[in-house]
């Protein structure tokens, strides 16, 4: 994943790499890195996060630049395998975003005639190679060398020998340029920029850029010509700030109110459901996804199955890739990201398109790979910046609803009126999600009571099973508990040999059609000697009787119950991390988007 | 000079609205309170905000994040425990540089309010004051020879029409004083007014000046005087439609994006009303009313002179007059409030006068078909009223009506 800056204009470059790789910082924080042009080139590399590269490093004039901040793939975490990285000379500096496929067989070769490397990771590749092509101008040094390279890459590279010149490419991980005021930044992620620019372009796969002072010039790495428009994002730069909060991950879950309005507005209507992409009509509907959007991908197969009675597949996009997947026209293939860079799920879905699939988009960021590659549904939930994801999943469920209903009144499944009165319940949804953030304080004091816990327990059946593997994915990555999620049925094939004396297991156990077989399941691991926190409906007399805690969600309909029993768990996982005093932003090993393979 | 917003209070006299969200945050005109404040500063250049913040600060904090949007800088400083006005401005210790502005949040104030502070300061301390019939619950600030000699809390004086409007610039000195008023050792007293403080330095000889002004200087008191300030600042917004309406609108209209107006409603401004909005077909709104973000409106209902919060449905064939309704409820068809004036309202065990109401509705209650709600009887949050019934007395929060 990594993430990749860079600066060129007027003023000193040092301060706005940093300020830009802090923003970048969700991207991956083993060790960081500048270099600076100023007639040679001077790096400054550090282990671990951004604000250790920054107490480190010592003045450095100069107003061109680029950075790295790195999510270890290829190498331990440490200051020698940070970027950027340097040819032999020292005259050539490569940050890179990527995995080089061949970087072994290439540097046997670089080695053979003469290049010496100083790290163990598969991007220094990058430098010698463009040393060994470079035949005094860059860019056509770059893009030679990157015919030899196999694998994805998002690279920024400044020589000596042509100062005030950053040169760029692309493929198959994400880049974009920031147009400012006689300066140019470069930036994996357009939020990092935003707070310079809001003119920005996006840099398409197989493409190469020059930035210096006459401007930006993109071409194909085949030599053609590309135009490239400006596009100007509104979003604006301080959602990407903590204002006030003391985690991203606690901003953002308070922002599910406003952010599932903005998912619905214009959207509904009582003529019925309008998305930005058409919906054709297929046998049959492959949802691919990883993580967090997999957990939404499984309640879109509940929804999409009950409403417009489509049979849906739910796939994880690592593996589909590789299973050879049965698969044609007359399929859609639905690809759920937030990013819409996950590489694996970018990958699935072109494996499905050349298969002859339909294709569509659930996506969050504006203008990012994804949304090049086929239709999309924005979930406008806002730049994200908590590793955890909150507000993305719970507006990719309410898109998929919104999915689901569409196709079941297209598909005559629903009537009009049926319609109607689900488009009614979907407008409840952010009035309700602000009534179980009023309770926080609630969810607080039982989450304190189980931050000592070594090990959880969720479950839950029907649309509550996905909400279920979301709750014990959201405890596990910011915890660090032990937590597993199981369908409840299941309990009985296996996983109630973990029930021990005083495990706590979450029961999601709000009001629908199996909530009595719900309870069964509850007596079943209560009988154990669980301790089992249950999440019920307020108008629920009966679940006092059975479970030990209740945290409480407001009565709605069982299809969009799973949306507020999420909020109630993100809070969960929240405290009972916040109550260890885990880092919530950052969790270890984790990134935000997964963008290698 | 920077600017210290008070904005950590609940409001407790605002209940039942302000039992989810902070008087600061109630909507006037479909903006929060505390917005006015902000776009006034902004107006007079004071672009650097401190809110002192508290009670339900996520909804301030998520409204506002770090101000850009309204043109200013917003810092947030919490104030853990409501411990009053000389407290919460000793949170801004540190924040703020020499001297300093002091704001309620919410007091509605215009720019030529803040100008009159600001303009004739000339170091040391400054009061500003405004003149008032009705003294009683505020401050009076008694000033001889160009000073202040004594501020006078809780009590009503003969011939002394001049009240504390809680807005101050005050220098670093301050929070020396306010470290005495919190080290008093008071018994029985568990809030700690500035005005304590302020009275402490003109004991010890500094200087404290008064300034009146009599621009605007709103405050909104009970939950029920949202009605006459929303009337009032709807006056003057100005017209916008950006939704779609095959309606026949009237007057001063503000309709938000992707909202839709039905067939053969009417619209009679002032009238505001926020995005995503689903109203009618067939439904009268009448002047003086405010109606949120995401809220539907089902055919032949009549609204006049109201506050509608966000997410709210109103089912066919209601009369809804003189009325806030909260967030998020939910209720059916045939409501109806009845409207009086000259009503006693009965809150805490103390009575208070309302000039017209119907009812106030606090947040995320559910109303079964054909309920009617007497005068006056003002609703909890999160309660559930039954088809059928007539409420005629108030109704505490969670509970449910049969």
């Amino acid at each position: 994943m990594c993430g990749i800056v860079g600066y060129l204009g007027k003023s000193e470059a040092v301060p706005v790499l940093f300020d830009l790789l802090r923003r970048l910082e969700y991207r991956g924080y083993d060790s960081a890195g500048i270099a600076i042009l100023n007639g040679s080139i001077q790096t400054s590399k550090a282990k671990g996060r951004v604000d250790n590269l920054i107490s480190i490093t010592p003045e450095i004039m100069g107003c061109t630049g680029i950075g790295h901040t790195r999510w270890a793939t290829h190498g331990e975490p440490s200051s020698e395998n940070a970027h950027p990285h340097c040819n032999c000379e020292g005259s050539i500096a490569v940050v890179h975003n990527g995995i080089i496929e061949n970087y072994i067989e290439l540097k046997d070769k670089l080695i053979a005639s003469g290049h010496k490397f100083r790290s163990e990771t598969d991007s220094e590749v990058l430098p010698h190679l463009i040393e060994e092509y470079y035949d005094g101008d860059l860019e056509s040094s770059v893009r030679n060398a990157l015919s030899h390279v196999r694998g994805s890459y998002a690279i920024a590279v400044v020589s000596t020998d042509e100062p005030d010149q950053i040169v760029i490419a692309r493929k198959d991980s994400p880049l974009v340029i920031g147009l400012g005021n006689n300066e140019h930044f470069v930036a994996s992620d357009v939020a990092a920029i935003l707070k310079h620019t809001k003119d920005v372009i996006f840099m398409g796969d197989g493409e190469i850029g020059v930035i210096n002072g006459g401007g930006v010039k993109v071409t194909t790495l085949g030599g053609g010509s590309v135009e490239k428009n400006i596009e100007t994002i509104d979003w604006d730069p301080e959602s990407a700030e903590k204002s006030g909060y003391e985690h991203f991950m606690l901003k953002e879950i308070f922002e599910q109110p406003a952010v599932i309005r903005e998912t619905l507005s214009g959207r509904i209507s009582s003529d019925g459901i309008d998305l930005d992409a058409a919906l054709p009509n297929v046998r049959r509907i492959v949802i691919l996804a990883c993580g967090t959007s997999y957990h939404a991908g499984l309640f879109g197969r509940y929804v999409i199955e009950r409403f417009a009675r489509i049979p849906v597949d739910v796939e994880i996009a690592s593996e589909f890739r590789y299973i050879d997947p049965i698969i044609d026209c007359g399929d859609l293939v639905i690809a759920i990201t937030q990013s819409g860079e996950t590489a694996d799920t970018l990958a699935a879905i072109r494996e499905a398109g050349s298969r002859g699939s339909q294709k569509l988009g659930v996506v969050n960021m504006l203008g990012s790979s994804i949304t090049r590659e086929c239709p999309c549904i924005q979930t406008r939930a806002g730049p994200e910046i908590g590793v955890a994801a909150t507000k993305s999943f719970t507006s990719q469920l309410a898109v998929l609803l919104l999915i689901a209903i569409r196709l079941g009144s297209e598909r005559r499944m629903i009537t009009t009126a049926e319609m109607n009165d689900l488009a009614a319940g979907l407008r409840q949804i952010s009035g309700n999600i602000q009534r179980v953030l009023n309770d926080a304080a609630r969810t607080r004091e039982c989450a304190k009571l189980f931050a000592g816990a070594n090990q959880f327990m969720f479950m839950g059946r029907g649309a509550n099973y996905p909400c279920a593997l979301e709750g014990a994915l959201k405890l596990k990555e910011i915890s660090y508990i032990p937590a597993e999620g199981f369908a409840a049925g299941e309990l009985k094939h296996g996983p109630l040999a973990l029930i021990y004396e005083g495990i706590p297991v979450v029961a999601i156990a709000t009001k629908d059609a199996v909530y009595e077989k719900m309870l069964g399941n509850i007596k079943e691991v209560k009988a154990r000697g669980a301790t089992v926190i249950g999440i019920a409906n307020e108008s629920d007399t009966e679940i006092e009787r059975y479970v030990d805690h209740v945290l409480r969600v407001p009565d709605a309909d069982p299809w969009i119950a799973p949306i507020l029993s999420s909020v109630v768990l993100q809070l969960f996982a929240y405290y009972v991390a916040y109550y260890r005093d885990c880092e919530i932003d950052k969790p270890r090993n984790l990134a935000k988007s997964v963008t290698v393979e | 000079m920077k600017a210290v917003i008070l904005a950590a209070g609940e409001g407790m006299r605002c209940r039942p609205l302000t039992l989810t969200r902070s008087k600061v945050m109630l909507r006037i005109a479909n903006r929060p309170m505390i917005e006015y404040v902000v776009q006034s500063l902004a107006k007079s250049g004071i672009t650097d905000i401190i809110m002192v913040v508290g009670y339900a600060k996520e909804r301030i904090m998520n409204y506002f994040g770090n101000g850009k949007d309204f043109g200013v800088n917003i810092e947030y400083t919490e104030q853990k425990h409501q411990l009053g006005t000389a407290h919460a401005i000793k949170q801004a210790k540190g924040s703020v540089d020499d001297e300093f502005l002091v704001l309620n949040g919410d007091n509605l104030v215009s720019a030529d309010t803040i100008a009159d502070i600001t303009k004739r300061h000339t170091g040391g301390t400054s009061i500003l004051t405004t003149t008032g019939n009705a003294t009683s619950g505020y401050a009076l600030v008694i000033e001889s020879g160009g000073g202040v000699k004594k501020i006078v809390e809780g009590k009503i004086l003969k011939n002394i029409h001049n009240i504390n409007t809680g807005i101050y610039i005050f220098d670093q000195t301050i929070f020396d004083a306010i470290e005495e008023t919190l080290q008093a050792d008071i018994s029985g007293v568990s809030e700690f007014g500035i005005t304590d403080s302020i009275q402490r330095m003109i004991n010890a000889g500094y200087d404290v000046h008064a300034h009146r002004t009599d621009h605007t200087w709103t405050d909104v008191i009970h939950s029920w005087d949202l009605l006459s300030v929303n009337a009032m600042i709807l006056e003057g917004v100005p017209d916008k439609v950006h939704g779609l309406a095959d309606s026949k609108i009237n007057g001063r209209v503000v309709i938000g994006k992707d909202s839709a107006i039905g067939e053969n409603s009417y619209v009679k401004g002032p009238v505001i009303i926020g995005r995503n909005c689903d109203i009618g077909p067939n439904v009268v709104i009448a002047p003086s009313t405010s109606i949120g973000d995401n809220v539907t409106i089902e055919p032949f209902t009549y609204i006049k002179n109201s506050v509608i919060f966000d997410d709210v449905h109103i089912g066919s064939h209601s009369t809804i007059k003189n009325t806030v309704i909260g967030e998020n409820n939910v209720i059916d068809s045939h409501f109806v409030v009845e409207s009086r004036r000259d009503l006693t309202v009965e809150l805490d065990r103390k009575l208070y006068h309302a000039d017209e109401l119907g009812t106030v509705i606090g947040d995320d209650g559910t109303i079964g078909c054909d309920v009617a709600v007497a005068a006056g009887a003002l609703i909890g949050i999160e309660c559930r009223i039954e088809a059928g019934t007539v409420v005629r007395k108030q109704i505490p929060s969670h509970a449910l009506v049969v």
